[in-house]
């Protein structure tokens, strides 16, 4: 959940769009599969590379960063998994039963199920898992939230094979939540053992259910796994549910995108994760190499525009920068149409909320955003061409870091979006800061406009950024509006999934008819691949999924 | 070298040692931002009882002087701490890192002064020195980040000569090396043919010729000996700070290393990492410092006299 363009022909571009497209509408249907040649080819290793690692972040009950749930995925299963549409298929649980109240949460297991250092999965497993999840030493810092927070309360053994979840009050984003890697399950014996020593990882105490395990860990280097041969326990969403093909799968880590990139042409490595929209299509220019893109579900990246002081608490300033700033022309310009441009806070990917009537509702238009700010008397204007009412400057100050300005190259929308409002007379400050003074100044809502984008295939993200009591984090906008508060609260607590859309569509609509806040862009997960390679899939997060790969290559 | 001269420079060295980690340590809480907060990152939706106890755990509730004395106290007698981020004791990182700083600066220091030698010996002519010097001002001012990919493009992902990083053995070392040596190369060489033009000119020069001596001779015996003097200097130095160019080269080829160790933990704000380098960088710094003056009367036998 936490986390560098090229100057192209017109044609070149919106074949790259087309494509992006077509990928992704594949990528909706199949889970986003590449297409596989041939029969699977059992053996090999297959290498990957990636641009970090979970340093000190191997225990997933604790974590909360991306690249722990990324990378470990191919160690720790979930009791259930969700595809790309949104729907929930088993898992290490075979069945499960929601009760009516929405309280209990009943899950059948398999029985055939054990972890790699032959410790058995049980009912009693799950529920040492989850005792360990929401335990104060564990200091969780998202497992426990995946799990309720204050609306879970336990976790009963109803009989060998037969695990119940009970709350206090119903959480509908549970079962997203049981299905991410930060509610995998760890041996038991591991828990009961070496709790203490999780978080620094390594082949002893990294020790899951899942289709490889961790054989090495070489810090600031790779992360080797090899396979599980007893792995017969697959999700419901996959063709392949015995063992994983190649017999190692090898992690290296690159930090840089370029580098990545020129291994893969290289041949050193099958695969380059998180590759940057100029990188992505270079290689796309290359025969035998191709992109998978798919976007990401949740907060796409979104510009939060601070009402709680100043001038921005006028609602008809922050719809003229809503409506001023040209955003079409910024994204196309720094990503050629690798990433989309967003029209709702939600992104279109995200199962069962994502509300397409926005869509082409709120284009840029310089003169409405001209009127709206004469109307707000903003008429003066100083020496240096800025707006003035009653003596003070139209002025809007972005908080920001130099690292957050340099990822997927936001720093250059930035600089556009500054453009953009001082030819309507408004002046935009971009002074990025330490991260601690960012830290203290966001905590303090010491800013007009602050960024950020937040993944997770579940529209409750919507919550975390509108309900009125988690201002400024992750509510950074301020927003304090009653009927949205009952919203956001009702969705997370009806399990019945119409309703739920029927929510979520009311505070999308709200969020930009008000304009709280500004979506910017939908980044995407542009991973490239050789043709040696096929069966790579990804999850819901657009994450890679490398269970089902295989190699051609001996 | 007596006893007590000896003892004096131990002394110095502790002195420094302890002048670095305070200097350190209040850099580190005077800056702002509270650690648990950076660590954790702006969007985390973690709360206050979470950091509490995570900061707790940590010992970062404490008193910040008792913070002080108790860190001042471990490390007398060897103790590093645990690493807030990594959870692992922080000589352990810090070990299990360096040899491979330690191979990378090594290569990179020895083929800098082998290239300034060799490029200042032999570009002696009108022309060649100029080419030289515009090899030379082209190294020293291309960012170590552009000239690695540069080579990387051409010798790794064009030719497929060598790999890119990682365990593969010396083949993965020839780039990086190459990329962290260029510029340290490049300014020993002029430093280097600076210090064998203002040799020549000294009178002491004409009475060698005088003597019959060859150019070859006048070179080797007594040219390259003056000219030394500063390059030995500058090379002491440049290898102390190569913890700073290996970051870039480190992060760009992917490599293991106390570099990158260095980015993390200022970046994450972990503590006792960044005073465990501290603490290295000025006994580095110090030992340098101790060969350097063990060296120059080698080199000057004035210095030899006057000891």
């Amino acid at each position: 959940m936490q986390r560098l363009g090229s100057q192209r022909s017109i044609g070149a571009r919106a074949a790259t769009a087309v494509l992006v497209l077509l990928l992704a509408l594949a990528g909706c249907d199949a889970g986003g599969q590449t297409a596989a040649s041939g029969e699977p080819r059992v053996g090999g290793t297959v290498t990957v590379g990636v641009e970090g690692e979970p340093a000190g972040q191997f225990n997933i009950h604790s974590s909360a960063a991306d690249v722990a749930a990324s990378t470990l995925r191919v160690v720790f299963d979930s009791l259930i998994a969700q595809d790309a549409k949104g729907d929930f298929h088993p898992w290490l649980a075979k069945s499960w039963e929601v009760s009516p109240d929405g309280l209990g949460y009943t899950f059948v297991l398999r029985d055939d199920v054990r972890f790699t250092d032959g410790e058995i999965f049980d009912a009693a497993a799950v529920k040492a898992n989850f005792d360990h999840v929401v335990d104060p030493k564990t200091a969780s810092q998202y497992g426990a939230a995946l799990l309720g927070g204050s609306a879970y309360d336990r976790t009963e053994v109803i009989d060998a094979h037969t695990v119940k979840i009970v709350l206090k009050q119903p959480f509908a984003p549970l079962l997203q939540g049981l299905s991410t890697t930060y509610l995998g399950f760890i041996s038991p014996k591991v828990l009961a053992s070496s709790a203490d020593k999780l978080a620094a990882g390594g082949p002893e105490v990294t020790v899951g259910t899942g289709p490889y395990r961790l054989e090495r860990y070489v810090a600031g280097q790779e992360l080797a796994f090899v396979r599980n041969d007893d792995y017969r326990w697959g999700p419901g969403n996959v063709t392949n549910t015995g063992a994983a093909r190649p017999e190692r799968l090898v992690l290296r880590v690159l930090p840089e995108s370029a580098v990545r990139a020129g291994a893969l042409t290289s041949g050193e490595v099958d695969i380059a994760t998180n590759l940057t929209p100029s990188d992505a299509a270079e290689l796309e220019r290359q025969a035998g190499f191709s992109i998978t893109a798919t976007p990401s579900p949740g907060l796409p990246y979104t510009l939060f525009l601070n009402q709680s002081h100043g001038i921005l608490g006028d609602e008809d300033i922050r719809l003229a920068v809503l409506r001023g700033i040209n955003i079409d022309a910024a994204v196309a310009a720094v990503y050629g149409g690798k990433y989309q441009r967003a029209w709702s806070v939600l992104g279109p990917t995200t199962p069962n909320a994502y509300d397409p009537s926005l869509e082409g509702t709120w284009p840029y238009d310089q003169q409405l955003a001209a009127s709206l700010l004469d109307k707000a008397g903003w008429t003066g204007r100083d020496a240096e061409g800025y707006r003035v009412k009653d003596g003070r400057r139209l002025s809007l100050s972005w908080l920001s870091t130099a690292a957050g300005g340099s990822r997927e190259n936001r720093g250059a929308l930035a600089e556009a979006f500054q453009a953009d409002l001082k030819k309507l007379g408004v002046e935009l400050k971009l002074t990025p800061v330490e991260i601690g003074t960012y830290l203290k100044q966001l905590k303090a809502g010491e800013y007009d406009i602050i960024d950020w984008s937040f993944v997770r295939p579940d529209a409750d993200i919507l919550r975390l950024h509108l309900f009125s009591k988690f201002a400024p984090i992750q509510n950074a906008s301020y927003v304090a509006d009653p009927q949205v508060d009952e919203w956001v609260t009702e969705a997370a607590r009806t399990t019945d999934p119409k309703r739920r859309a029927e929510l979520y569509g009311k505070v999308q609509h709200w969020a930009i008819e008000h304009a709280a806040m500004v979506p910017v862009y939908v980044s995407a997960n542009l991973i490239g691949s050789s043709s040696q390679v096929s069966g790579l899939r990804t999850d819901p997060l657009g994450w890679p999924w490398y269970y089902d790969v295989w190699t051609a290559r001996s | 070298m007596t006893l007590r001269w000896l003892a004096g420079r131990l002394a110095a060295a502790l002195l420094v040692v302890w002048g670095a980690v305070t200097l350190a340590f209040l850099v580190l809480h005077l800056v702002p931002g509270d650690p648990v907060d950076v660590m954790l990152g702006p969007q985390s939706a973690v709360g206050e009882d979470v950091r509490a106890r995570i900061r707790a755990d940590l010992g970062l509730d404490q008193p910040v002087l008792q913070q002080y004395l108790t860190h001042l106290a471990r490390l007398a007698t060897g103790d590093l701490g645990t690493s807030y981020r990594l959870q692992r004791p922080v000589f352990a990182v810090v070990t299990e890192q360096l040899p491979a700083t330690v191979e990378l600066g090594a290569a990179a220091l020895g083929l800098a002064i082998l290239l300034a030698v060799v490029v200042a010996l032999l570009a002696r002519g009108r022309l060649a020195r100029g080419v030289a010097e515009a090899l030379e001002l082209l190294a020293i001012s291309s960012p170590g980040f552009w000239t690695g990919l540069l080579l990387l493009t051409v010798f790794s992902f064009q030719l497929r000569w060598f790999p890119v990083s990682g365990g593969k053995g010396i083949a993965a070392l020839v780039l990086p090396t190459v990329t962290l040596a260029l510029p340290i190369a490049a300014i020993l060489s002029q430093l280097l043919r600076h210090g064998l033009d203002q040799a020549r000119r000294q009178p002491f020069t004409t009475s060698v010729l005088a003597r019959g001596v060859g150019p070859g001779r006048l070179l080797g015996r007594h040219l390259a000996r003056h000219a030394s003097l500063p390059v030995v200097t500058l090379t002491a130095y440049v290898g102390g700070s190569l913890l700073g160019g290996t970051v870039i080269v480190e992060q760009l080829f992917g490599r293991r290393g106390v570099g990158r160790v260095t980015l993390e933990a200022i970046t994450n704000r972990d503590i006792p990492v960044v005073m465990a380098l501290v603490v290295l960088a000025a006994v580095v710094f110090v030992v340098v410092n101790l060969v350097v003056d063990l060296l120059y009367p080698l080199l000057d036998p004035r210095l030899r006299e006057a000891q």
